[in-house]
């Protein structure tokens, strides 16, 4: 598949297999799955646990080799190296050297990431600020709370001003008042004109930040596309609640609008795709029944998500 | 401050010379972080202390005996400095990778701009640093006893130090290489194995020819070629015998070791490049 111009990832027909057991058997986890990544969006990877996803994200970051198919960022394999001082990456539950302050922590990624001495301590300072971890700065990473660590966790993964960034789970474990915190910061780097790439199984986190989504389940795209599209299935509804329904519109609004009508009490419930709310508000005022209240409709995400999985699995 | 001055670049890629000192600043800050590691360790001072001791236990000894005196208190120095430094060597060095793939700490480091190789050359540059600045310790320990006994010291003890500080750094490469791809446990086993057969790979060579059978003289030729020869590093006794040294007995090994390093450092990498850390 040819990459889309913006495309700042690509994956291509990975495969991935592990060698279990003695080493004979090989166990499949990743099958031929390919998806892209464009500029600018907060990309949703999400899965259900073990579907593929800390994989996947593993051999992007090149810690783990795909046994077949291409993986590549701002179009080199992700075998190579240099290209790296232009990604950025927060793992699951990081671990760093305990025995580290803050600020040196900071102060050893940035020189791996070759920014120059002059600029170091004026970018970990900042980077400091910006994660709220300027008081705990000299206080070694032994003594940081999950949130604290999760926090300077994201804070290494730009220490280099990255143009991509890659983030493992990067609410697990926080707080609501932490996730939120994290939530505003991701969003602030896709405001700065960052690509965030996001692997969660967290759905809420995925509506309220992502741009598109891929789903993987059992090593198996399942769906990839805007958020939007995959929540309202392609179509947006909205559901009208009115009074006065006469027998005539009911019918009109069954024939004409396709809606679903589902009378409660003396009113009736209708629900509309989106485009057609107008008309069918038209209709209803000239029949002379009463608007009592317009809801756009939105199907939960775990309902789609969980439907989307079944139709990847009865596919495969 | 824009994103191309934090990285460091100029609009044009970079050149060789400053794509070269990228990849020495990323190595020598592994190794800088090895060493603060390595020197956190409990066990590394443990073993340094007890090599100090037995350095200094080297007076009781020699007082033991009314003959040779000063090679008795430095052939017990020399052991000393070598068995702790083969220990610490050991025992610190087979850790370090492996607690950081347990630790995953593995993970942010290599999605930085850094391979693999200079991942590793970093860990074994800064294992070599530290098991150097303990032998440097005891050296100096070594000197202010034999100082302190009135025992001879010269370039000889000199040339014998820095062979065994060659033979603590094959001994490091050797331990780094099994540590890129096995546990610790297996790794001491291993690297401890090579290094007692590879004090007596000489020995098995003279045995070896010897011997009626060819197979038995290809055998012991070939395994001096290929396991470390390190006999070829200790130059205690001639030190503390007062034996003559040239310039050859010296370099030589030091070329060898050098070369020898070269070579298990090139494979450990290999294995250590198609390694999944999951």
């Amino acid at each position: 598949m040819r990459p889309a111009a913006s495309e700042i990832v690509r994956v291509t027909d990975v495969v991935k297999e592990f060698r279990s057991g003695a080493g004979l058997r090989k166990k499949r986890v990743l099958h031929g799955i390919s998806f892209g990544v464009r500029e600018g969006e907060i990309f949703g990877f999400v899965g259900p646990n073990g579907a593929g996803k800390t994989t996947t994200l593993k051999i992007l970051m090149g810690l783990i080799r795909p046994t077949s198919g291409r993986a590549e960022i701002l179009g080199h394999d992700v075998g190579e190296t240099d290209f790296r001082r232009q990604v950025g990456f927060l793992p699951e539950s990081p671990y760093f050297y305990e025995y580290l302050t803050g600020r040196e922590i900071l102060g050893f990624y940035a020189r791996l990431c070759g920014v120059p001495r002059a600029l170091r301590g004026g970018r970990v300072e900042a980077l400091l600020s910006q994660v709220g971890l300027e008081a705990a700065a000299d206080a070694r990473l032994r003594t940081y709370s999950k949130g604290m660590l999760q926090r300077i966790g994201i804070a290494q993964a730009l220490v280099h001003d990255p143009r991509v960034v890659f983030l493992d789970e990067p609410m697990s474990g926080l707080d609501p008042l932490g996730r939120k915190e994290i939530r505003d910061l991701i969003l602030k780097l896709r405001a700065e004109g960052k690509t965030v790439f996001m692997n969660t199984h967290i759905l809420s986190d995925v509506e309220l930040a992502c741009d598109r989504v891929a789903i993987i389940a059992r090593g198996r795209i399942v769906h990839e596309g805007p958020i939007d599209a995959f929540l309202d299935g392609g179509e947006r509804r909205s559901d009208l609640v009115l009074g006065a329904v006469s027998a005539a519109l009911a019918a009109a609004l069954e024939e004409r609008f396709a809606a679903q009508l589902q009378p409660v009490g003396d009113r009736v419930e209708v629900r509309v795709r989106e485009k057609d709310v107008d008309a069918v508000l038209r209709a209803a005022l000239e029949a002379g029944a009463s608007v009592l209240s317009i809801n756009p409709h939105r199907v939960s995400l775990e309902a789609v998500f969980l439907s989307a999985i079944e139709a990847g699995e009865r596919a495969s | 401050m824009s994103s191309a001055a934090l990285l460091g670049e100029a609009s044009a890629p970079p050149g060789l010379a400053t794509a070269a000192l990228r990849r020495l600043a990323g190595i020598s800050a592994i190794a800088g972080n090895t060493v603060r590691e390595a020197v956190r360790s409990r066990l590394l001072y443990t073993l340094l202390g007890f090599g100090i001791l037995l350095i200094c236990a080297g007076v009781l000894l020699s007082s033991l005996s009314y003959v040779e005196t000063d090679r008795i208190l430095q052939d017990v120095g020399f052991a000393a400095m070598r068995f702790f430094g083969v220990a610490i060597a050991l025992f610190v060095g087979v850790g370090l990778i492996h607690k950081e793939v347990e630790r995953r700490t593995i993970y942010t480091i290599l999605s930085k701009p850094l391979s693999r190789a200079e991942f590793l050359l970093g860990k074994f540059w800064g294992l070599a640093l530290t098991v150097w600045m303990q032998l440097g310790i005891m050296a100096a320990a070594f000197a202010a006893v034999s100082w302190a006994s009135g025992a001879p010291l010269g370039r000889a003890h000199a040339a014998a130090c820095l062979l065994l500080g060659v033979e603590l750094v094959v001994v490091v490469a050797i331990a780094t290489f099994f540590s890129a791809f096995t546990t610790p446990m297996l790794s001491s086993l291993f690297a401890g194995g090579l290094w007692l057969v590879g004090n007596l790979t000489r020995d098995l060579r003279e045995i070896g020819s010897g011997s009626e059978l060819p197979v038995v003289r290809h055998v012991t030729v070939w395994l001096h070629r290929l396991l470390p020869d390190l006999a070829s590093f200790n130059l205690s006794l001639e030190a503390a015998h007062g034996l003559p040294i040239t310039a050859l007995d010296v370099w030589l090994p030091v070329l060898y070791g050098a070369a020898y390093v070269a070579v298990v450092l090139v494979l450990a990498v290999a294995i250590f490049e198609r390694r999944d850390f999951r």
